[in-house]
């Protein structure tokens, strides 16, 4: 019942003329960007951020706006993939795997409007998912306690350790670095300056918008201008084919199946669509009743998969940020950050507090789906259109978006050398095998993480014993030691099994 | 290799940021039993252990890059700089123009294209964003009537 009257109070928000535009508007730029070779929905969230922040909206309008890019971009990201065979972030790779190859026999007119129909079902499922499962979760998380937060804290840092990167102990330092970064400036509870050096433009602590453009925009660039590929890509055709009713009743049970698995590893702390899409493809490969041979050769459920499976991912990411205020992947990372310099604290009480904020987003998303899924059958050719822009062009572009958006919001020159610095900070950590999502969630979560440590040993009056006290801590404790042993317990016996076989 | 050398300079700072955590940081007074160093103090000990770890294990050896590119970064990374620092005192329009048609130009367009480009890109930025989306852009050199 409660379900019913927060998503009618929902639609109410997002059905306000002003909103209903910003979510056209945001998927269709997030359309755009996702398009573009290179480009992810994390570096387009994070290039247009403060631009949607200068524009002065209500916050819910803002979110509103900026989840549209997202999943928007998350949509686009597989044109690039089918037509390029060059996925535009991490999460479009699989995409690539059957996609290119139909595109490649003249179907690509198929491949893509049969992806967009698997993305629309992802995405759709995962909102309503979200309607059923937020509000539960939100108001089960309301009982936690700030020993059982730092417990979550924990927890959401060991499964980030344990499945995003290659190398977890990175990841983790990774973490470390974003924890440390957000300890800059004064502190809150005592009014103590820490690591400013005097500096004037940084006793706030360093702005949210300047470590998000900063890593994520302008490492990028430096990365494209490093990578940069001279010779023209090959562009395929779109050709005339389109999806049959009979291509969706095919592959009906693998949207249906991977847009789940899609949710639930987008719920998880750390993981979205990359791992999302890889899980996917790889279940419906090992289901294929021909033994998954016509994988990687053009199969439309090999194309399906990963694309209902990020979607999914996408949508399920939204759960842990907008019921406990931790976010589930980078993107959601940069959104909840948008919510804080809004003032707004995401977690268990927004349902009730701001219901406008959380069951108006989650109208909008039931909204963008069925706009994305219409803008994207017809228009495909549009999109397409962008692939052929030129890096040489595209790249400048880049860094003008981000110092309009920088400066527009404080007009302070000085954080336009911090973004370079920090661009150049972030490209140096990916040329090193760092992923930069652990890095923006640590600086997400310092303050939490700090502020409820420090109020749990307040309750307690400094005593520790506090943290494992509750049954909600423990069972969190258990859960992250779990997370971190399967994976290396699970790599052991198979390295023991392989030595055996030989 | 350049894994042991990023990671020597993590720990560098993170004994610098270490050593302002147990000696410097002080609350003048305080109610509650954590200050303001207990985190930091936290997080250098992890830190300093990850450090640590990557230093003893490192996993990427080289990194490579040949010197085409690396002159192409330098001069991205200078010309984002000077881009930076014109930016309040030419203007909007004026610096994007430079910046856009010197990037487009560095990587590859002709002159002429990069030029149009970068003209294109100073003055529809600037409609799009000071006009259309009443964003705060500096005029600089054009300020009276831009």
């Amino acid at each position: 019942m409660d379900v019913i009257s927060g998503l009618s109070s929902g639609f109410a928000v997002a059905l306000l003329p002003l909103n209903l535009f910003l979510v056209l508007v945001g998927c269709f730029a997030g359309t755009l960007i996702g398009s573009l070779p290179g480009i992810g929905p994390i570096n387009g969230v994070a290039i247009l951020l403060p631009i949607a922040y200068g524009l002065g909206l209500p916050p819910e309008s803002a979110l509103i706006l900026l989840a549209g890019i997202y999943y928007g971009a998350e949509y686009g990201g597989r044109i690039s993939s089918i037509l390029l065979n060059v996925p535009g972030d991490a999460g479009a790779v699989m995409t690539t795997l059957d996609g290119n190859p139909l595109a490649r026999k003249g179907e690509a007119g198929r491949a893509l409007s049969l992806s967009a129909v698997a993305s629309f079902c992802g995405g759709t499922i995962a909102v309503i998912l979200m309607s059923l499962f937020g509000p539960l979760l939100a108001s089960f998380a309301v009982t936690f306690s700030p020993a059982d937060y730092v417990a979550l804290m924990v927890f959401a840092f060991a499964s980030l350790a344990s499945l995003v990167g290659k190398n977890p102990i990175k990841t983790l330092l990774g973490a470390l670095m974003g924890l440390m970064l957000a300890t800059i400036g004064i502190d809150a509870n005592t009014g103590v300056a820490r690591y400013t050096f005097g500096i004037p433009d940084i006793l706030a602590g360093i702005d949210f918008l300047i470590v998000v453009i900063g890593l994520f925009g302008m490492a990028e660039l430096i990365h494209m201008v490093e990578v940069q590929v001279s010779g023209k890509l090959k562009l395929l055709p779109i050709g005339k084919s389109f999806v049959s009713w009979r291509d969706i009743m095919t592959v009906k049970w693998t949207i249906l199946r991977s847009s789940l698995i899609g949710f639930f590893i987008g719920v998880l702390p750390g993981t979205g669509a990359s791992v999302a899409s890889a899980v996917t493809y790889g279940t419906e490969k090992r289901l294929d009743p021909d033994g998954g041979r016509t994988f990687g050769q053009g199969n439309i459920r090999g194309l399906a998969a990963p694309e209902a499976g990020n979607n999914g991912a996408a949508g399920g990411a939204m759960v842990p940020m907008l019921t406990l205020g931790i976010p589930g992947s980078g993107t959601t990372a940069i959104l909840l950050g948008a919510l804080l310099l809004f003032n707004v604290q995401p977690g268990p009480l927004m349902f009730e507090m701001r219901p406008e904020i959380a069951w108006g987003l989650i109208a909008s998303m039931y909204i963008g789906n069925v706009a994305l899924l219409v803008i994207n059958l017809p228009m495909a050719g549009l999109f397409a259109r962008m692939l052929t822009i030129p890096q040489k062009y595209l790249t400048p572009l880049i860094a003008v978006l981000a110092f309009i958006g920088v400066y527009s919001v404080v007009g302070n020159p000085f954080d336009l050398y911090m973004i370079i610095a920090l661009g150049l900070f972030g490209w140096v950590l990916r040329k090193l095998d760092f992923a930069l999502a652990p890095v923006i969630l640590g600086f997400v979560l310092g303050g939490l993480f700090e502020d409820n440590l420090r109020r749990a040993l307040s309750i307690s009056g400094g005593d520790w014993s506090i943290l494992v006290s509750s049954g909600n801590s423990i069972v969190l404790y258990g859960l992250a030691v779990l997370i971190v042993a399967v994976p290396v317990w699970l790599a052991r016996r198979q390295r023991s099994r392989v030595a055996t076989d030989g | 290799m350049a894994d042991r050398i990023f990671a020597a300079v993590v720990l560098a700072v993170v004994l610098g940021y270490g050593i302002m955590a147990f000696a410097v940081i002080k609350a003048p007074f305080q109610y509650d039993p954590l200050g303001p160093e207990t985190w930091p103090q936290i997080l250098t000990v992890a830190a300093a252990l990850c450090g640590l770890y990557v230093l003893l294990k490192p996993d990427v050896s080289v990194m490579t890059m040949t010197g085409g590119t690396g002159i192409r970064l330098v001069v991205t990374i200078g010309l984002l700089a000077a881009y930076a620092w014109a930016y309040e005192p030419l203007g909007f329009i004026v610096s994007t123009i430079i910046y856009s048609a010197a990037m487009a130009f560095m990587l590859g367009g002709s002159a002429g294209r990069a030029i149009a480009f970068g003209v294109v890109s100073g003055v529809a930025g600037y409609l799009i964003g000071a006009w259309l989306l009443d964003l705060n852009l500096p005029g600089g050199v054009l300020g009276d009537w831009a």
